[in-house]
């Protein structure tokens, strides 16, 4: 403004208030500046990038809840289930819906069984738990207490219960090595899985294959987690479920086994306290019936999370119910082994009518070689009949080692068979090279080693399920057939063993063992233990005592005497019906003293069963004339001949005192 | 002038007058935003009165009768009590540094008997009244530029840095915008003031890297580089930009907003509330909320304008810029454009004690406009 210009109203306006007007404006722009800034950032975020955000927004409200798929059955060649799923019920109490806890918990008691000591552990839990992380009260509460629960819901205000899934093994511990267990998952499985592991594994309520068929398979047993569509808010707290975008869960695949549950239950009853192992194949397709290992374990206290104590005792018992007796221990065969000497002799040209004069012992390489007794005059046939030892050491040296191992390895002996379960320990079938291999300070394979090699000890060690092929591909007679487990994944059928090469052996010279097998269980060593009682229905086998500890300084002991650790290993493999055969078995009891008295009996008795459920060898059983009459596999001996034990002795008792 | 009733020697003064004198227009405003957050509140609460939305409409009632009393106070008692309230101000705020006790590790309440309060919030009111004091004072060539300019420099600088040793860094920037745009409204010199922009720049990583504690420090670095740490200290802006974006145009309704009624938003009944807003209300519903907050801005910056003294036109120019400021950094914070600071949006988020400040803040606008004709002069005698 001038001053020279008249004013009449702004006269009194001074300077400062002339500065304010301007300076108000300018600040009243920034302002608005500042206003049209945050208006240009909102339509930016709002209508701009609007799609974006809530995309963002509904990743945020809705969660995917894995769902543990439901795990493959695993069943036995019949279908009868071995391993399944049955509903679970846990109960659970959301803290911050819980006023008094211990009123609740009071409440609760009434209705589910909770101890003192377990309250007041859920009293701890509940305050040091996250808010909104529910707290299990109790595990596998049953339908009954369930059923309580849900009734008397309304004055249990944050109690609920979760329906899950958990495996079960109905038969309990029968087929615990086999079939092996689920448990949760730890740290080593999800090392191992990788980098990036299936989600589902850390969910809590999903359990892992830890053993057997479950661990080898895990992966078609497992399925694929479905998910739940639910909505939760910022701390993960479910608000609400949303089933129409639930994506299902696709089922883990069934798996199907060769074994067939009634001559593994068989089995094991016969087992009774007997500590070892008994395999059974079909042998004609390989198909393995019976894979069980003795003493077992309930697995389904497994999948719950076995205690510390009740797995000391497992662990601690000598007769090591947790090892796999059938695959993963190896025992010197005894005197089964000589049906490979026997064999290896004739596909060598040694005549079998050649003799040796048995006096129970017997004077060589400056040491005294013993047998069980003085057998007198022994061809081949009569060895393996009454099991000579004098026979077998005068054998197998003019053999060597080298042609006796070539032959008992084309039966399998010393080898792994993939059959879909791991922990096969393949034992040793001895040889010059080994020797030269394992010893290198004492190379060379002396002549002294031979003869304890003919009876199935030094060297020679083996597992079971080894002796079982064995014995089926003696059975079989032409085919090298395999062992197979696993009959079908999913319903796909898995490759039978049956597609095998043929053994490179003379059929006569094969034949020859068979017949002197059969003379085993006729009038040789198991003749009193190992017969059917099945009519026509022959068994043929061989028994074998096998050496545990050296007899020398009475740390041994033979046959069924002294400390249990000290006493023999009783073998026996058999092969039945004995002229056209279609099972064959091998049986294992740890220091269980003579093969002949405390494996043949369970041999019979598996055979039993396996040749009784066969309606073809049925109908030879059964008189033509007669009407046919019921029976039951289970029930053996109703109303059949009178050589058809009633009451079996259980092999404990029968197998130790009495002298072969 | 214009002869008129109110010419006369004290018809001014008359109660009916002056109560007829109050910006009604700015009381129905200033109620459309706090009735605008009790919506908000009741909404947040799961369509509940509490434990928020009552508490907050019915402090704003309480307010509201205290605005109307102030504006009834004459603004020679303000003038009279600038100073002295000023100093009380910053008293209580050496006082929290000596004695405050310790809330979220900040020191910023004080405690005389039951009563618990905030001396920042005093310092907000006292601020504009001392500055608006010594302005009235002081003539256009020194208040362009002099060493007089010292005074009103140390008056802001002090209570700010008091603020944000506390640590309250929102309160501080506030009080200091505040402070500044009085001392630029008064006519500061405009090449001082690209000066001190131009310094305040250059000192602005010395601050950063010296001044600020380290969550502050986070603050910061996580707002330059938003995509950091989502789940972490980043975590409320990126869910404050999830809320706002998800809103869209109409908003998903109310009550609706599943960001903040499934607690994904922090801070939602507070420094949150806008994003919250955004969610249900959408772009409609903010800018509306936008638009009576500028008019607010208008109107109480044309009663500044219309005041005769210097004293009442710096006061309400002084209120109206704290009042922007917090629309303005809120707004900023909310939407990812600032740092989190914690600056509330007035008057719709829930919090007694800046809600009390505001209106106290709104009672010496009114009291301005008034008492717009009365004569101010910082001679003996004027008063009492």
């Amino acid at each position: 403004m001038s001053p020279n210009e008249p004013t009449i109203f702004f006269e009194e306006v001074n300077e400062r208030q002339g500065a304010f007007h301007r300076r108000a404006f300018l600040l009243g722009g920034l302002m608005g500046a500042g206003l049209l800034t945050l208006t240009g950032r909102l339509m930016q975020l709002q209508l701009v990038e609007a799609g974006r955000y809530q995309m963002l927004s509904a990743g945020n409200q809705f969660n995917f809840r894995l769902v543990p798929p439901p795990r493959g059955r695993i069943v036995d060649r019949y279908g009868v289930e071995l391993a399944g799923n049955r509903p679970i019920f846990n109960l659970l109490l959301a803290r911050d819906e819980v006023s008094d806890p211990t009123a609740t918990l009071e409440l609760i008691s009434q209705l589910v069984p909770l101890d003192d000591r377990r309250k007041r552990q859920l009293i701890r839990d509940l305050a040091n738990s996250p808010r909104f992380v529910p707290v299990s009260v109790a595990d596998d509460i049953s339908w009954e207490e369930f059923a309580s629960i849900n009734v008397r819901a309304p004055e249990l205000p944050g109690v609920t219960a979760d329906v899950g899934e958990t495996r079960v093994y109905p038969f309990g511990g029968a087929f615990a090595h086999v079939i092996g267990y689920v448990s949760k998952v730890s740290e080593d499985d999800l090392k191992k899985a990788g980098p990036n592991p299936d989600p589902i594994m850390l969910h809590p309520g999903f359990r892992i294959g830890k053993a057997g068929v479950e661990k080898s398979l895990d992966l078609n047993l497992r399925g694929r987690a479905g998910a739940q569509k639910v909505e939760v808010d910022s701390r993960g707290r479910q608000i609400r479920k949303d089933p129409k975008g639930d994506i299902s869960a696709i089922p883990g695949k069934e798996v199907m086994l060769t074994l067939d549950a009634d001559i593994q239950n068989r089995a094991l009853e016969v087992f009774g306290d007997n500590s070892g192992a008994a395999v059974m194949m079909d042998c004609r397709s390989g198909d393995i019936l019976c894979l069980l290992s003795a003493p077992s374990f309930d697995a389904n206290e497994f999948v719950k999370g076995v205690t510390r104590a009740d797995y000391q005792a497992l662990a601690s018992y000598d007769h090591k119910p947790l090892l796999n007796k059938a695959l993963g221990a190896t025992y010197p065969p005894g005197s089964t082994f000589k049906t490979m000497v026997a064999l290896a002799a004739l596909e060598h040209g040694v005549d079998p009518n050649r003799t040796y004069v048995c006096n129970k012992t017997w004077f060589w390489g400056g040491r005294l070689w013993h047998c069980d007794k003085a057998h007198g005059v022994q061809n081949m046939h009569g060895a393996i009949s009454t099991s000579c030892d004098i026979f077998f050491y005068q054998t197998a040296l003019g053999l060597g080692p080298d042609r006796i191992a070539a032959v008992a390895r084309k039966f399998g002996l010393g080898d792994t068979f993939d059959i879909g379960v791991s922990g096969q320990r393949p034992g040793l079938i001895p040889d010059t090279a080994y020797k030269r291999r394992a010893f290198p300070k004492d190379p060379v394979w002396h002549p002294g080693e031979t003869p304890s090699m003919g009876i199935g000890q030094g060297y020679v060690n083996l597992n079971p399920l080894q002796l079982c092929v064995q014995a089926a591909r003696l059975a079989n007679g032409q085919k090298a057939i395999m062992p197979r487990l696993v009959k079908s994944i999913g319903g796909v059928e898995q490759p039978s063993g049956a597609a095998a090469p043929d053994l490179p052996f003379a059929r006569e010279h094969i034949d020859f063992v068979r017949a002197a097998m059969a003379a085993v269980t006729e009038s040789g060593t198991a003749a009193a233990t190992a017969q059917l009682g099945l009519g026509p229905v022959k068994m043929a086998g061989k028994t074998g005592t096998a050496q545990a500890r050296g007899y020398a300084g009475g740390t041994g002991a033979h046959g069924a005497r002294g400390a249990w650790l000290l006493r023999d290993h009783a073998w026996f493999i058999a092969f039945a019906p004995y002229d056209d055969p279609r099972y064959a078995a091998s049986v294992l009891v740890e220091h269980g003293g003579f093969g002949a008295d405390a494996a043949a009996p369970i041999a019979r008795e598996m055979m039993r069963m396996a040749l009784l459920k066969d309606p073809e060898v049925r109908k030879r059983i059964v008189q033509p004339e007669q009407e046919a009459p019921r029976i039951d596999p289970n029930e053996p001996a109703e109303g059949r001949a009178p050589e058809l034990p009633s009451d079996t002795p259980a092999p404990a008792d029968s197998g130790p005192g009495d002298p072969a | 002038m214009i002869s008129s009733a109110l010419t006369r020697p004290g018809e001014r003064d008359r109660w009916v007058v002056k109560f007829g004198d109050i910006d009604w227009m700015l009381c129905a405003l200033l109620c459309l935003v706090a009735a605008a957050g009790g919506l908000m509140l009741y909404s947040i609460a799961g369509s509940s009165w509490k434990p928020w939305a009552g508490d907050h409409l019915f402090r704003f009632g309480l307010f509201f009768g205290l605005m109307i009393v102030l504006s009834l106070v004459d603004i020679r008692v303000w003038f009279a009590m600038a100073y002295p309230i000023y100093g009380f101000g910053l008293l209580m705020l050496l006082g929290v540094e000596a004695a405050g006790d310790i809330s979220l590790g900040a020191k910023r309440w004080l405690s005389v008997g039951v009563l618990k309060f905030q001396p920042s919030e005093i310092m907000k009111i006292g601020i504009v009244l001392g500055l608006a004091r010594f302005y009235h004072a002081l003539s256009a060539e020194d208040a362009r530029f002099s060493w007089k300019l010292m005074i009103p420099a140390a008056m802001i600088g002090l209570p700010a840095l008091l603020v944000a040793h506390q640590p309250d860094l929102g309160t501080a920037i506030l009080l200091a915008a505040t402070g500044l745009s009085v001392m630029v409204i008064a006519g500061l010199s405009l090449r001082l003031i690209a000066l001190g922009v131009a310094g305040v720049g250059a000192m602005a990583p010395v601050v950063f890297m010296f001044l600020l504690h380290p969550y502050q420090r986070e603050r910061l670095t996580i707002f330059l580089h938003p995509d950091s740490d989502p789940s972490g200290a980043g975590y409320h802006t990126l869910q404050a930009k999830i809320a706002l974006g998800s809103g869209g145009l109409l908003g998903k309704g109310y009550g609706l907003g599943s960001q903040s009624q499934l607690n994904f938003l922090p801070e939602k009944q507070t420094d949150f509330i806008f994003a919250t807003l955004a969610e249900e209300f959408g772009f409609i519903g903010c800018f509306s909320v936008l638009l009576i907050y500028s008019a607010i801005v208008v109107i109480a910056l044309r009663i500044a304008s219309i005041s005769h003294s210097h004293f009442g036109r710096m006061s309400a120019a002084g209120i109206t810029s704290t009042f922007a400021f917090y629309v303005l950094i809120n707004g900023a914070m909310v939407m990812g454009l600032a740092p989190v600071v914690g600056v509330p949006m007035p008057l719709l988020s829930y919090g007694g004690t800046v809600m009390l400040s505001v209106m106290v803040g709104f009672g010496l606008v009114q009291s301005v406009r008034v008492h717009r004709y009365a004569e101010v002069t910082s001679g003996k005698g004027t008063l009492w």
